[in-house]
């Protein structure tokens, strides 16, 4: 190739991709911490008894699962503040959108934690005297939330991943640090293999983390 | 002719060692001599090493010390921290499992030919009617191209026992095949079982129905703590036990019983 | 502001033209991947580190980064260093053919795996050689079971295929956001490419949860 590599291109502009790192780390954390909790309470609408309350939270899970990531982010960017007229600063925007992104796969990962729970386990708790509330509390959650870690681990570290789509929206991510700085150096290459391994130091460590749970859990089933 | 020729067992097992990891020792020496046309029930307390012991003589599993025979011939040694397991001997032997072990990607018909066409090179229109004559008696004509899953537990341990005869065994190992069945079927398999006997299969099978080990069992084998502790015919080893552990566990047996 | 969803009459006959672009790339990609994923995941069961080793890191590069960095890399920076102008499809197909390598890989992977033990013995106790047990019992089983998965990381490819746009490519999301930047009508316009997206790949979802039932129910002998 007629391509010299000069790594250095990148490496003297290393700060503004790690400012760009700082803005994909926020939005992370504050996507997943959306995601954790109101996916909880997500997956309990889902599960619930009243159609009222069960399929428009159905709806909001597949409507989520089912388009592509990039349209609903667009979508949130272009649409909400013309709908709502609100515009709440890029960065915010981009926690709402990965945020309810996450919220519906999360939701899903609770439901079928606590849909897995075996129903014998449940007879037990009937046969114990346990009333419906104990029941859930003492012997449903336990297990579902044990069991969903590792799933929300998958999740969340997959929006660490697409919240590098903000960067399309102009939200100045490291994604967006990165194609900056590939089109005004000129190296494409050296910069996104760069940024590519920015995103793998991140994320192959926590891939490690649920591929040993999930090995403990497999064993521990057996 | 040599000393070997001559053998009268159909298998020998001698001073037989079998662990898992260093400090699991399940067989510590175990000696048998099974002679053709001998059925053989093992019983004993779990731990015991009883289905180890099926397992190793079917060639599952590496050994730590000690040797097989089959029908005269070297079958299974240990030889330093190798196994060697003669598998043209293994293929003699034919064995059905706890949990029925069908393919349940194949039909019925195609759990029994596919060892027969692939392993001996059987022409598959052969194979199947001896596949179909097989079914037929044992009652399982009309499932020949069901799939497993559409079948009962006492159906699939037929057919496995079924696939195990496809390829003429000379030895038959059953490994505890009715404990996962609900009651009212362990009979259709203890009955296919026992015809089996009558027509003179040699068999080495663990059951911890004590019922059916009097019935079908020309020998019985307590097998505890890795070794044979007693060994004689089910009237006398079920019925009146010399061994002082034999007794106890005799006694715990039928005291459950009933 | 008024909505008006008339506007996308007009624009029905290019949403198709988007739409028909970015269901070819899906299939063509789904092909070429799952193809490559089942020799990869071939590859990560190899007992030979020099075969195995390479195909892990493939697979955790492409696991750990975003997709976009991928489609990115490969479009603006695998012409350099080949030296060859790539088309827009072609880079489109390269990138998300190794993304779908790579996730249908770790697919096949875990099918292979849950073959369970017994079925290993019983091959042994018919005396069934090596090939034979790998050929009619594990590789049989193995891809009954990856269906379901597979046919999620199908709908994946499906959406993440929305991001060729971002290259410039005219698929379903390219074409639906320039007719929205064109008329400034977003609001219609994307909704309208959210709800196409979302009639092709909830059915599908659907077809999986049953798929999985039946083989799960299938298998379970």
């Amino acid at each position: 190739m007629d391509y010299t590599l000069d790594i250095g291109a990148v490496t003297r502009n290393l700060e503004p991709l790690f400012q760009g790192l700082a803005v994909t780390l926020q939005l992370t954390v504050a996507a997943n911490i959306i995601g954790i909790t109101a996916g909880f309470g997500l997956a309990l609408l889902v599960l619930s008894r009243f159609a009222v309350l069960r399929v428009p939270a159905m709806l909001f899970v597949e409507f989520f699962r089912c388009t592509p990531a990039i349209v609903q982010i667009v979508w949130f960017f272009y649409c909400v503040p013309m709908l709502f007229n609100v515009f709440l600063g890029p960065v915010t925007m981009g926690i709402l959108a990965l945020g309810m992104n996450l919220t519906a796969f999360n939701a899903e990962a609770y439901r079928a934690a606590i849909q897995a729970v075996p129903k014998e386990h449940l007879d037990a708790g009937i046969a114990l005297g346990l009333s419906p509330t104990q029941r859930v509390l003492n012997i449903v959650l336990p297990q579902a939330l044990r069991a969903s870690v590792p799933v929300l681990l998958t999740n969340g570290i997959g929006t660490f991943q697409q919240s590098a789509l903000v960067a399309i929206v102009g939200v100045q991510d490291l994604m967006y640090q990165g194609k900056t700085l590939a089109t005004q150096t000129y190296r494409p290459i050296e910069t996104f293999t760069i940024i590519a391994l920015f995103y793998l130091a991140v994320s192959f460590p926590v891939s490690q983390i649920v591929g040993y749970l999930e090995r403990r859990r497999g064993l521990a089933v057996r | 002719m040599n000393a070997m020729s001559r053998d009268t067992a159909l298998v020998r097992i001698t001073d037989l060692h079998k662990g898992y990891g260093p400090n699991i020792r399940v067989l510590r020496g175990l000696n048998i001599e099974m002679k053709p046309g001998e059925r053989v029930v093992v019983i004993g307390p779990s731990g015991g090493g009883k289905s180890t012991l099926l397992r190793v003589v079917m060639g599952l599993e590496e050994i730590q010390g000690g040797a097989i025979t089959f029908a005269g011939q070297p079958y299974i040694s240990a030889d330093g921290r190798k196994t060697r397991i003669d598998t043209e001997v293994r293929k003699k032997i034919g064995m059905v499992f706890q949990h029925y072990t069908l393919f349940p990607h194949l039909s019925v018909l195609q759990n029994l030919t596919l060892a027969p066409c692939k392993v001996v090179g059987e022409p598959r229109a052969k194979a199947e009617e001896r596949g179909r004559a097989i079914l037929a008696r044992f009652g399982l004509e009309a499932k020949a191209d069901a799939y497993p899953s559409q079948l009962s537990g006492g159906q699939k341990q037929r057919v496995a026992i079924a696939r195990a005869l496809m390829l003429d065994p000379q030895l038959m190992l059953f490994d505890e095949v009715t404990s996962a069945l609900d009651p009212e079927l362990v009979a259709e398999v203890e009955q296919v079982i026992l015809n089996l006997a009558a027509q003179g299969m040699p068999m080495m099978m663990v059951t911890h129905d004590m019922w059916f080990a009097r019935n079908v069992a020309s020998r019985v084998i307590f097998c505890a703590g890795g070794v044979v502790v007693e060994d004689g015919p089910p009237e006398q080893v079920l019925g009146d036990p010399k061994e002082e552990r034999t007794r106890e566990f005799i006694d715990r047996v039928f005291h459950i019983k009933g | 502001m008024s909505l008006d969803f008339s506007i996308l009459l007009k624009f029905a006959d290019a949403l198709a033209l988007g739409l028909w672009m970015t269901l070819k790339l899906t299939v063509l990609c789904v092909v070429l991947g799952s193809t490559l994923g089942f020799l990869i995941g071939l590859a990560r069961a190899s007992e030979n580190a020099l075969i195995r080793v390479p195909a892990s890191v493939f697979v955790e590069f492409f696991r750990g980064t975003p997709v976009l960095i991928q489609l990115f890399w490969i479009f603006f920076c695998l012409p350099l260093i080949l030296g060859v102008e790539l088309s827009n499809l072609a880079s489109a197909t390269i990138a998300l053919t190794l993304y779908m390598g790579a996730i249908t890989s770790e697919t096949f992977r875990a099918s292979l795996r849950a073959v369970g033990r017994e079925q290993m013995d019983a091959c042994t106790a018919l005396g069934l050689p090596r090939r034979v047990q790998i050929t009619n019992v594990i590789l049989p089983q193995a891809v009954l079971l990856a269906v379901p998965t597979l046919l999620s990381n199908c709908i994946s490819l499906f959406k993440e295929s929305a991001l060729v746009s971002a290259v410039g490519m005219a698929d379903l999301m390219f074409i639906g956001q320039n007719i929205s930047n064109n008329t400034a009508r977003p609001v219609e316009v994307l909704t309208a490419v959210a709800f196409l997206y979302f009639v092709i790949a909830f059915p599908l979802t659907r077809l999986v949860t049953r798929v999985e039932g039946r083989m799960l129910r299938k298998l379970a002998a």
